[in-house]
C-alpha cells in the first residue's frame, strides 16, 4: 500500500465520535448519546473490528464474521481479583445466579427461549473477569440475534436473584436442609474439583505462589462460604461491580452494525447506575527460594505442578516471550520436555509432561505439569529442574524459536475461525488488558521479537529460586 | 459440495469455504476386523506419529510443528481417521507428510509406545469419572471390542506383539473402505491433483463388517469403590438402535429434551435446578456402527445416590407415560437442529462430519436428510421409543466410597 493511502486509512481509524439517536419507547423523546468509535484490524477478519464507548463508559465491540452464527457476550471486570477471604467464590456464585430470572422474565425463560432457537448459552468466571454468552443461528431477518441481545441485556442489567432460587443458608454437613437449590449446585461443582488430581495440585501451587494478592484464592471458593453467604451480600456485590465502565459487550457475526449498535444501546440502559473503579492491587513478588508442598491421595501415579509468577497481561512482548517458551518447552510432541523426558528417556519416569502459560492482568503464571511413576518423584523433579536450568542458560535453538513463532501465528488464524473464539479473544483484550489494539500489534511484535529477548524474559521470570512446586503422591 | 470417485475408488468430497485461512482434510479408514486383544488398534494409532522410513518421531513432530500443521490420527470404535489442518499455503506440505505417515510408518517404537501407553492409562484412571466410565463401558459392551476400555487394554497389552500391530496396519490399508473429505478455500482442480499424487496408490476396499454386539439380557449393577471420592459417579445405560434405524431421529430428540445439552433440559431442571443434586447431570446418545448407547449421568454427593436414582426414574417414567407437549417437542427439535450449526462451524468440523456420514454410507449430505427426519418426529414417536428402549435391561454403574455402595 502506498504511503498516502496508508496515512488516509490511519486517519479514518482515528477516534471518531458519532451521535446515536435512541428513541425511548415510553416517552417518544429522542435521546442523543455521544459515542466514540474506533476501529482496529483484527488479523484474519475481512473487516475492521469496531469499538464503541458510550458516555457512561459501557463499551460495545462489533466484529464481522461471515456465516450464519452470531455470538452475543458481555464481559464484566470482576472475578476472584475483587474477592476477600470472607466472600471468596462470590463472583462465580453470582454468575450462576444471574440465570435465575429478571423482573420481566422468570427463571428458566432465558435458557428455554434461546435454546429453543438452537443457542448455546453459558457463562464463565476467572480471576479477572466474568463473562456471559449466547451463540446461536442468526435466524430469519436476524430475529434470533435481536432476541438474544434483548434477553442478554435484560439478564445483565436486571437480575432478581430470588431467595428461593439461591436456597436457604445452611451449615455444611446439616442433612436436614430441604430446599437444595443453587448453593448446593455450586457446592457439587466444588466437590467435583476436589476429586480431580490436577485441580488439587494447581490450587496448592497457585495459593503458595502469592503472599497477599487476591489471585492466591481459588475462583470457585469454599463450600462453607457458598453455604452461608446472604442474598443481600450477593446483590451488593452485583451492584458494585456490574457497572457501565466495567462491562464490555461484544457481538460477532454477519449483521447490520448500525442496527445492532442501536439495539445494544437500547437494551443496556443502565438508568444512571454509578460507575466503580476496581482497586489496584500491589503486584506480588515471587518466592525467593524454591517452595515445595507434598500432598497425599488415593491414587496410583504421582502428579506435580511447578509454577512461576509472570508478566502483567498488558506487556505484550513479555507475554509473547513466555508463550514462545511455553511452545518450545512443553507444547506437543516436538517440545523439549516431551522429547527429552519421555521420548529419549532410557528408563521410563514420566507419563505426561507439559507446560502452560496463563495471562492475567496483574501477572500471568507459567506452569510445568507432570505425571510420573509413583516411586520416581525425586528423579522426576530433578529432571524437570535440569531441563529448566538448561533452557535458562540460553540453549534454545533457532529452529525451536522459529517453530514457536510459526505456531503462535497459526493460532491467530485458528482464533478467527469461529464467532465464539473471536468474541472471546476480544473480550479478553478489552477486559484484562483494557486495550484491543494489542490484537493488532500482536503479529508485529511476534515477528520482531528476538531469541535474546525471549531468553532474557525467561530468565527474568522463570528462575528456579522463584518456583513453587506441589506434588501429589499415593498414600 | 462436490463428490468425486478417485481412480482407486476412494470417494472424495470437496466443500469450498471462501475466505477461510486453513484447509481441513479427513481421511477415514473403516475397521473391518475387530481387534482380538484390547489395545491393538490403540497402539497402531499411536505409532502412526512415531516415525516413518525417512522421518523419525522427533523429525516428524518437529516438521509438523515448524509448519504449524495439525496432523494426527484418532481411533474410534469403528474407524481410524487422519485429520490434517494447516494454513492454506502449507497444504501441499501437509499432504506430503500425511501421505508419508499413512504409507511409510515403521512401527519400530512398538515397545516404547506400549510403555508410554500403560503409564498414560494409569494416570487417566486416577480420575474418578474415568474409572467409572471404564467400568460402565466394559460391562455394557462385555465380550465385544466396543468394551475394550483402559482396564481391558491393561489386561491384554503384554500379550500384544509388534506383529499383531503390523498385521492390523496391513488389514487397515488393504481391506478397509475409505473416504476423504476436504473443506477450505481452494481451487478444486489443484487439490484434486495433489490428492491424486499422494493417495492414488492406496486402494479402496468394499468390505462389509461383521461385528455384531451381544444383546444385553438383564439388569446389571456395577459398583466401583473409591473411598476418598467426594462425589459419587452414577451412570445408567441402555443399548438402543443406531444411526441406520428409523428410530434414530426420535431418540435424538428424546435425548435433547431429557438432557443432552443446555440449561433447559428436563434432567437439568429437575435434578440440578430444583433439587440442587449436581453440577453435572445429563443424558447422552452415543452412536457406533453396530450398536448405540443411551446414558444418563450424574455426579453427586455420595449420600444423594438414592435420591438421584429416584430422580432418574421419575424423569424417565414421565417420558414413557406422559406425552410431551407440542411446544416442548418443537423446542427440542429446534434446539437440536440449531446447535448443529455451532458444532459444524469450522472447516475441520465440517470436513469431519462429511466424512463421518460418507463412511457410514449415509451420503455426505445426510445432514439435510437428518433435518427432515427430526422435523417429522411426533409426540407419539417420543413416547414409543422411550417405552421400547428404556427397559429394565440396563447397566447401572456407581463409583463411591465403599460405605455408600453397601446400601445399593
Amino acid at each position: 500500500m502506498c504511503k498516502s493511502a496508508d496515512y488516509l486509512l490511519q486517519l479514518m481509524r482515528e477516534l471518531m465520535t458519532c451521535l446515536l439517536v435512541l428513541k425511548d419507547r415510553n416517552t417518544e423523546v429522542n435521546k442523543v448519546e455521544n459515542i466514540t468509535k474506533r476501529e482496529i484490524n483484527y488479523p484474519y477478519l475481512t473487516r475492521p473490528v469496531e469499538i464503541y464507548e458510550r458516555e457512561n463508559g459501557h463499551k460495545i465491540v462489533l466484529a464481522h464474521k461471515e456465516g450464519g452464527l452470531v455470538n452475543v457476550s458481555s464481559w464484566v471486570k470482576t472475578g476472584s481479583i475483587n474477592e476477600t477471604d470472607g466472600n471468596n467464590g462470590i463472583s462465580h456464585f453470582l454468575e450462576h445466579l444471574m440465570f435465575k430470572g429478571t423482573h420481566k422474565h422468570k427463571a428458566g425463560y432465558f435458557d428455554r427461549t434461546l435454546e429453543s432457537k438452537g443457542a448455546i448459552v453459558n457463562a464463565a468466571t476467572w480471576k479477572d473477569y466474568t463473562f456471559y454468552y449466547v451463540t446461536l443461528p442468526e435466524g430469519q431477518n436476524q430475529e434470533n440475534l435481536k432476541l438474544a441481545i434483548d434477553l442478554h441485556a435484560d439478564m445483565m442489567l436486571d437480575p432478581v436473584i430470588p431467595e428461593d432460587e439461591i436456597g436457604p443458608a445452611f451449615t455444611l454437613g446439616d442433612d436436614k436442609v430441604s430446599q437444595k437449590r443453587e448453593r448446593h449446585v455450586v457446592i457439587e461443582e466444588i466437590r467435583m474439583r476436589q476429586d480431580q488430581p490436577w485441580t488439587k495440585i494447581y490450587n496448592s501451587t497457585n495459593f503458595n505462589m502469592y503472599t497477599k494478592h487476591p489471585y492466591k484464592r481459588d475462583v470457585i471458593g469454599f463450600p462453607e462460604t457458598i453455604a452461608s453467604i446472604p442474598r443481600e451480600t450477593i446483590l451488593d456485590y452485583y451492584r458494585t461491580h456490574y457497572t457501565p465502565n466495567n462491562i464490555t459487550t461484544v457481538i460477532a457475526g454477519d449483521f447490520n452494525h448500525e442496527e445492532v449498535l442501536e439495539l445494544v444501546c437500547k437494551g443496556f440502559d443502565f438508568k444512571g447506575r454509578a460507575n466503580f473503579d476496581n482497586p489496584k492491587h500491589e503486584l506480588d513478588t515471587p518466592v525467593s527460594e524454591p517452595k515445595y508442598i507434598e500432598l497425599k491421595g488415593k491414587i496410583n501415579t504421582g502428579f506435580a505442578i511447578t509454577g512461576w509468577l509472570g508478566p502483567v497481561a498488558k506487556d505484550l512482548k513479555e507475554n509473547i516471550a513466555l508463550e514462545i517458551v511455553n511452545v518450545v518447552l512443553g507444547e506437543g510432541q516436538s517440545s523439549r520436555l516431551y522429547q527429552n523426558l519421555i521420548e529419549k528417556s532410557p528408563d521410563p519416569v514420566f507419563n505426561i509432561v507439559t507446560t502452560d502459560f496463563y495471562n492475567f492482568k496483574d501477572g500471568g503464571n507459567f506452569f510445568v505439569q507432570a505425571n510420573y511413576k509413583a516411586d520416581k518423584k525425586e528423579i522426576a523433579l530433578e529432571l524437570i529442574n535440569k531441563e529448566m536450568t538448561n533452557f535458562l542458560s540460553g540453549d534454545m535453538t533457532e529452529r525451536e524459536f522459529n517453530k514457536a513463532k510459526k505456531k503462535l501465528k497459526a493460532r491467530f488464524a485458528e482464533s478467527a475461525e469461529t464467532v465464539s473464539d473471536i468474541a472471546e479473544n476480544i473480550g479478553y483484550y478489552m477486559t484484562v488488558c483494557d486495550d484491543l489494539d494489542l490484537v493488532e500489534q500482536y503479529p508485529k511484535v511476534l515477528e520482531k521479537i528476538t531469541m535474546k529477548e525471549v531468553n532474557d524474559i525467561a530468565n527474568k521470570y522463570l528462575a528456579l529460586n522463584h518456583s513453587v512446586t506441589t506434588v501429589l503422591l499415593p498414600e | 459440495m462436490e463428490k468425486i470417485i478417485l481412480d482407486n475408488n476412494i470417494p472424495l468430497v470437496l466443500k469450498e469455504n471462501k475466505n477461510t485461512p486453513r484447509h481441513a482434510l479427513c481421511f477415514y479408514f473403516k475397521i473391518t476386523e475387530p481387534e482380538k486383544k484390547a489395545g491393538i488398534y490403540t497402539i497402531l494409532n499411536r505409532l502412526f506419529l512415531q516415525g516413518t522410513k525417512t522421518r523419525d518421531a522427533h523429525t516428524l513432530s518437529q516438521e509438523l510443528d515448524e509448519n504449524a500443521i495439525d496432523c494426527y490420527s484418532e481411533m474410534k470404535q469403528d474407524f481410524i481417521r487422519f485429520k490434517l489442518q494447516c494454513l492454506n499455503e502449507d497444504f501441499a506440505k501437509g499432504l506430503e507428510i500425511l501421505s508419508d505417515i499413512i504409507k511409510n510408518s515403521t512401527f519400530e517404537d512398538f515397545e516404547k509406545e506400549v510403555i508410554k501407553l500403560k503409564g498414560e492409562i494409569q494416570a487417566e484412571l486416577d480420575e474418578p469419572k474415568t474409572m467409572a466410565m471404564d467400568a460402565h463401558y466394559s460391562h455394557i459392551f462385555k465380550n465385544h471390542s466396543y468394551g475394550h476400555t483402559y482396564t481391558n487394554i491393561l489386561k491384554d497389552i503384554d500379550s500384544i506383539t509388534q506383529t499383531d500391530v503390523i498385521n492390523a496396519y496391513h488389514t487397515l490399508l488393504e481391506k478397509s473402505p475409505k473416504v476423504i473429505s476436504l473443506v477450505g478455500d481452494f481451487c478444486a482442480e489443484d487439490v484434486i491433483g495433489l490428492l491424486k499424487k499422494y493417495f492414488l496408490d492406496i486402494k479402496n476396499a468394499d468390505c462389509s463388517v461383521n461385528n455384531e454386539v451381544p444383546k444385553l439380557e438383564k439388569l446389571e449393577v456395577v459398583k466401583v469403590s473409591k473411598d476418598d471420592a467426594s462425589q459419587a459417579q452414577i451412570m445408567q445405560g441402555w443399548r438402543v438402535p443406531t444411526i441406520f434405524d428409523n428410530d434414530y431421529a426420535p431418540i435424538m430428540v428424546m435425548n435433547t429434551l431429557l438432557g443432552s445439552s443446555g440449561l433447559s433440559s428436563r434432567l437439568f431442571l429437575e435434578l440440578r435446578d430444583k433439587k440442587g443434586l449436581a453440577y453435572v447431570v445429563r443424558s447422552t446418545y452415543e452412536i457406533y456402527d453396530h450398536s448405540a448407547l443411551f446414558n444418563v449421568y450424574i455426579a453427586t454427593e455420595p449420600k444423594n445416590i438414592k435420591t438421584s436414582l429416584e430422580g432418574f426414574k421419575i424423569e424417565l417414567d414421565k417420558v414413557k407415560q406422559i406425552p410431551v407437549s407440542e411446544t416442548e417437542l418443537e423446542n427440542a427439535k429446534n434446539n437440536l437442529l440449531g446447535k448443529r450449526q455451532f458444532f459444524s462451524e469450522t472447516n475441520l468440523q465440517q470436513s469431519s462430519l462429511i466424512a463421518y456420514y460418507e463412511d457410514k454410507g449415509l451420503g455426505a449430505d445426510f445432514e439435510s436428510e437428518f433435518n427432515k427426519k427430526v422435523n417429522a418426529v411426533t409426540v407419539e414417536d417420543i413416547q414409543r421409543v422411550a417405552n421400547k428402549y428404556i427397559t429394565d435391561k440396563y447397566v447401572l454403574t456407581i463409583l463411591a466410597p465403599q460405605q455408600y455402595l453397601k446400601e445399593i
